[in-house]
């Protein structure tokens, strides 16, 4: 009914308007995707892509020369059934995640503990107690701590100053898995420093209220702190967990997963046979137990979680 | 319109920038291009890759600068990393299909190559004098020729022998000439490690048992691998009884215990060079490092014999090769074939090169280098003299899989010498054991 004077008004009906929306909103999300699109590409040609082949690799006998062949299960069953040393390497991993972790969330939270005084200058010794988070896990390092415990290392020095026997740390199965576990729980900053994050956040009336009930100090630590704290160790367990698990380097350039494989941790295991051995389609299998592996110990922590972890 | 093409230009464009900026992105998007096409006439690019130190690195390139001088129709990309990662390297590239056209190989992993058809037979090369190998005698390329076809060109080569402490042999009047037996060695450690007390043994195996075993075996005509490359080639007894003689001489002090062996070796150093041990295994190039660390002076000999023995234990092998990658086109086949035979042959070069990889394979490279080498230097191309005239039976490349089954020799002699396992289990559980990785 309108006439062609009112042809601008006619484009305009509410039709137009919703059009014109939904065409302005797909021309937003494609600028969006496309600015992302470097991270996409990244993740699905880095990532998702080689984690697929992997998967597929796992099922095949794979040498990098020559083109993969069909096996189906039997990297599955070969390790499970015929390998020795990959179970030795999941002895070696287990001790090593239980013994170094709640040693070092353990240390971790004693120094929180300290550094929450709040006196003077604790900044700077935060700081400073940070450091070998950083650097722990270097190269520099783990050729530092090789030193320090080689056969006329600092420790030995020191040891044979005191007069005392020096150690073989590297001929000796525990005192090679010792170094390790040092290493890891000297690696302490980073849940240290959430650690003191979750202390600042339990509200001092708590302590107070504690204080006029007649609590002491260990009791307020044991009834206040470690209760308002264990989403915090809840955290701190799980990331942990996961980053012990995947050791790596310490103990390829420390160690080398000596002596007679008492420190062959699963990821160096792992990189062995990949590219020492080039069986990469028996380390695809094994890279994927890995992560089944790290799945089950983080639903397990989570399952167990409700029992002793307090949101409040 | 227009604009909006432009925008989306932009973005694209710079996403793919990034991607190839990306680590694992495409590599070497100009050799493609540069070498591969227009390689008919005029320039041939080739690429070259080689493992090393710093040392080996300047004096390679110094090297190929003056290839590029004489062949101005040449260029040659350099690749070059350490041990570790070049091995990574190489075969994501083989993966991919993109070897170097010059590529230097270890003894240990040729085998895969060839298997894989992954390097070019050079006889025709050689036959034509592309790839002169006039001065070159043939134990020099025993181990690299299979099957008629030769796979590589000794870059420089090695014979396992014996490190010693000349002063403390001369201190307590040993002679061991060529030939002599592990009886007479052992003897003579027994009274040096008496005397010179706690702290000191005769004969450090340097963590290189599985190579002193393989010269051991051949002296009964046995080699550490069969033939097809299924299994082990020596006798049960023969493990055996070179064992006995490693651990005997563990407990009875003469030879350097374990964990100490293994430390030493670890940190790099050397017990000969620390004078806590008299003589030791070692490549005979390893003498030129060795000697830098010691104040006494040390010297080369042959390997210990088995007394029962009947053959030669010795044999010369490349310490490196240079193997041409058979899926470059045939222009740069043809460049790397000169690149070869230059290194092999050529004067300057070989002055540039100081025979660092090696003692060179041609007789009169060597024979210039004389006087111009260090004296230690000198001392290993001697010693490749004795050596060529004792060798015995050329020696087969190990397998594929020889990795895998030298970890499993060194695990297995770990549990003997730590009284883990007995001799006879230790021998059963190994033969069984490289077994079931070659047949893998």
């Amino acid at each position: 009914m309108k006439t062609s004077e009112t042809l601008t008004e006619k484009e305009i009906t509410p039709e137009f308007v919703e059009k014109e929306r939904k065409r302005r909103n797909l021309r937003e999300s494609l600028t969006g995707y496309a600015m992302i699109s470097p991270w996409l590409l990244g993740f699905f040609g880095l990532i998702i892509g080689p984690m697929i082949y992997s998967f597929i690799l796992s099922f095949t006998d794979y040498d990098m020369l020559s083109a993969p062949q069909w096996t189906g299960f039997s990297n599955y069953v070969e390790l499970f059934t015929n390998d020795p040393r990959f179970i030795q390497s999941l002895q070696a991993t287990f001790t090593f995640v239980v013994i170094a972790i709640p040693l070092k969330l353990a240390f971790s939270l004693f120094l929180a503990l300290l550094f929450n005084t709040g006196r003077k200058g604790s900044g700077i010794f935060t700081t400073i107690y940070y450091v070998p988070s950083i650097i722990g896990g270097s190269v520099a390092i783990s050729v530092v701590w090789r030193q320090m415990f080689g056969r006329d290392g600092a420790v030995n020095t020191i040891l044979d100053a005191w007069g005392l026997d020096t150690i073989s740390f590297f001929g000796n199965s525990s005192a090679a898995m010792s170094i390790l576990v040092i290493l890891i729980v000297w690696q302490f900053g980073a849940p240290m420093i959430i650690f003191l994050a979750g202390l600042r956040q339990i509200p001092d009336d708590l302590y107070e209220a504690a204080s006029v009930d007649g609590a002491g100090i260990v009791r307020k630590f044991i009834k206040v702190t470690i209760p308002m704290l264990t989403p915090i160790i809840f955290f701190n367990l799980v990331m942990e967990t996961i980053n012990g698990f995947m050791t790596f380097t310490q103990a390829f350039l420390i160690t080398g997963g000596g002596p007679r494989d008492s420190t062959l941790f699963y990821a160096v295991y792992l990189y062995e046979v990949a590219f020492e051995f080039l069986n990469m389609g028996y380390a695809s299998a094994m890279a994927w137990i890995l992560l089944v592996i790290i799945g089950a110990f983080t639903l397990l922590i989570f399952k167990s979680s409700t029992f002793w972890v307090h949101y409040d | 319109m227009l604009r909006k093409w432009k925008k989306w230009a932009t973005v694209s464009l710079l996403t793919l920038i990034a991607a190839g900026c990306s680590p694992g992105g495409p590599e070497e998007t100009s050799e493609a291009g540069a070498g591969g096409e227009g390689s008919g006439k005029g320039q041939t690019t080739i690429r070259f890759s080689w493992w090393g130190n710093d040392e080996r690195h300047d004096l390679t390139q110094e090297m190929l600068d003056l290839f590029e001088e004489e062949h101005p129709d040449i260029t040659v990309e350099a690749e070059f990393t350490g041990w570790d990662s070049y091995w990574e390297r190489l075969t994501t590239q083989a993966a991919g299909d993109n070897l170097p056209a010059v590529v230097q190989m270890d003894n240990s992993k040729l085998t895969e190559y060839i298997s894989n058809d992954l390097a070019l037979d050079l006889n025709t090369m050689i036959e034509e004098g592309t790839i002169n190998m006039e001065d070159v005698n043939d134990v020099y390329q025993d181990m690299l020729v299979v099957d008629g076809n030769t796979y590589a060109i000794s870059g420089g080569s090695n014979g396992l022998a014996t490190i010693y402490n000349q002063d403390l042999f001369e201190e307590y009047n040993i002679n061991l000439e060529p030939g002599y037996t592990y009886e007479e060695l052992g003897q003579e450690m027994a009274r040096v490690s008496e005397a010179e007390g706690e702290g000191f043994w005769g004969y450090d195996f340097v963590k290189a048992d599985y190579e002193t075993f393989r010269h051991y075996a051949r002296q009964f005509d046995q080699h550490f691998y069969n033939e097809e490359g299924t299994g082990v080639g020596f006798e049960k007894q023969v493990l055996q009884d070179f064992l006995t003689t490693v651990t005997t001489w563990i407990d009875e002090g003469i030879a350097t215990p374990y964990d100490v062996t293994a430390e030493v070796n670890e940190s790099g150093e050397s017990m000969v060079a620390n004078e806590e041990a008299a003589i030791a295994s070692a490549a005979s190039n390893g003498l030129v490092g060795v000697q830098t660390l010691a104040e006494a002076d040390l010297g080369l000999n042959v390997m210990p014999t088995a007394a029962d023995g009947e053959k030669s234990g010795n044999w010369v092998r490349p310490s490196m090769s240079f193997m041409i990658s058979s899926n470059v086109s045939e222009a740069k086949q043809e460049a790397a074939a000169e690149l070869i035979d230059f290194i092999t042959n050529n004067e300057e070069a070989n002055q540039i090169l100081r025979a660092e990889r090696g003692v060179p394979i041609a007789s009169d490279i060597r024979e210039s280098l004389a006087g111009e080498v260090d004296p230690t230097v000198q001392e290993t191309f001697e010693f490749l003299e004795v050596l060529e005239e004792r060798a015995g039976d050329p020696e087969p490349l190990p397998p594929p899989g020889e990795s895998e089954v030298r970890a499993a020799f060194d695990r297995m002699l770990e549990s003997v010498k730590y009284d883990e396992m007995s001799i006879e289990e230790g021998v059963d559980s190994f033969v069984q054991e490289a077994e079931q990785i070659l047949n893998q």
